[in-house]
């Protein structure tokens, strides 16, 4: 699904996955649950919420932390995943609630931070 | 130079009170001699801003805001190391990845050239370039970031220095003028103090921000208003923000 990375994926949290069926995400949450298949994660967002998480591919690693997905939205409202990231935390950990904060500012200011490009 | 390294650098960049010294007076802030006044700021961006920007000549420009040097904070997705650069592919989750050329100086012993791989998290502080219709960053940092806040600290800097820089000038001169933040709340206006270097402009408080200041305010017990009460009040922000919010001048 290359096309999803070429695509805005604008960042969003568990509440809004509705509002975004079908279309490419980027989720940033906590690691609660990997699913024994290994392709099935559960993510809690910065307010609490959860969101579920299905990969193409079994993890071949150990996760763990804060995970960012990139994938699309499916009808059920999980983010079916085309990759993902983890955020080190070797030296500072990441404010989750802080980043969900910053997050609604995102959404409150589409016109400062476009998830979209303008062309004339 | 550009206080590379320490955490919240770019907090002054995109303001003209920034420590570099490129000559550029409190003058190119009013934006009163348009004329010749170049950016001489390094605005955060998205991506997404990069590629809309408007090209006229060789000034740059997204809305009001005119742009040469830039930061922005993505995901390494692509590299390609030749002997004289490294060209990555940066994905700030805006729009597609972005080009980013970073020229290797084959002399200076002391600069790292080792390629940073896929998957990590870089900000990237650069020029922009349009070549044949494709724009391009050319880099002089490509930073990793340690402390991945600074993903949350860039996207609202890019917020915030692109709203300040479209509002109208008289803002500057600390008049309350008119309100064009859409969130900010009238009982703002009366602040009026404009503290020098300070980000903070009379409606430069983000909703959450001004929604803390409005119940403070509207507390008239002397020993002010509790974090329990703030905090049940605002139930959606989460506790760190309220603290977050930042010195608003006289309160009490």
């Amino acid at each position: 699904m290359t096309g999803v990375y070429e695509s805005p994926k604008p960042r969003i949290n568990a509440s809004m996955l509705s509002q975004y069926i079908g279309r490419p995400v980027c989720f940033v949450g906590r690691l609660e649950k990997v699913h024994p298949s290994g392709k099935a994660l559960t993510l809690s967002d910065g307010e609490g919420k959860s969101a579920s998480v299905e990969l193409s591919e079994p993890l071949d690693e150990e996760l763990s932390g804060i995970v960012e997905v990139i994938g699309m939205v499916s009808n059920k409202g999980t983010v079916m995943a085309v990759s993902y990231t983890q955020y080190r935390e070797d030296k500072i950990s990441f404010d989750l609630e802080l980043y969900n904060e910053g997050l609604k500012v995102l959404h409150d200011f589409p016109q400062h931070y476009p998830f979209e490009i303008w062309k004339d | 130079m550009w206080n590379q390294g320490k955490y919240g650098e770019a907090s002054m960049a995109g303001y003209t009170q920034s420590p570099g010294g490129f000559g550029s007076p409190a003058a190119s802030q009013g934006g009163d001699k348009k004329g010749r006044t170049r950016a001489q700021q390094i605005v955060p961006c998205t991506v997404s801003q990069l590629m809309s920007a408007v090209q006229a000549e060789d000034v740059f420009k997204v809305g009001e805001v005119e742009i040469a040097q830039v930061t922005i904070v993505g995901v390494i997705r692509n590299t390609d190391k030749s002997t004289i650069n490294i060209q990555y592919k940066v994905d700030d989750m805006t729009a597609a990845p972005m080009d980013v050329k970073q020229w290797i100086d084959t002399e200076d012993m002391g600069v790292d050239n080792s390629v940073i791989p896929p998957g990590s998290y870089v900000k990237v502080s650069g020029n922009l370039r349009s070549f044949q219709n494709n724009r391009s960053l050319v880099a002089f940092s490509v930073r990793v970031l340690e402390d991945m806040n600074e993903v949350t600290s860039h996207m609202l800097e890019v917020v915030n220095a692109h709203m300040q820089q479209s509002k109208p000038q008289s803002m500057m001169g600390g008049g309350a003028g008119t309100n064009m933040m859409p969130t900010a709340q009238t009982s703002m206006s009366s602040t009026g103090s404009y503290s020098g270097a300070s980000m903070m402009l009379v409606n430069g408080l983000s909703a959450n921000q001004n929604q803390v200041l409005s119940l403070i305010k509207s507390c008239h017990e002397p020993q002010g208003i509790s974090m329990q009460d703030l905090k049940q009040k605002l139930s959606s922000m989460s506790v760190t923000v309220i603290r977050y919010t930042p010195p608003l001048g006289r309160v009490s």
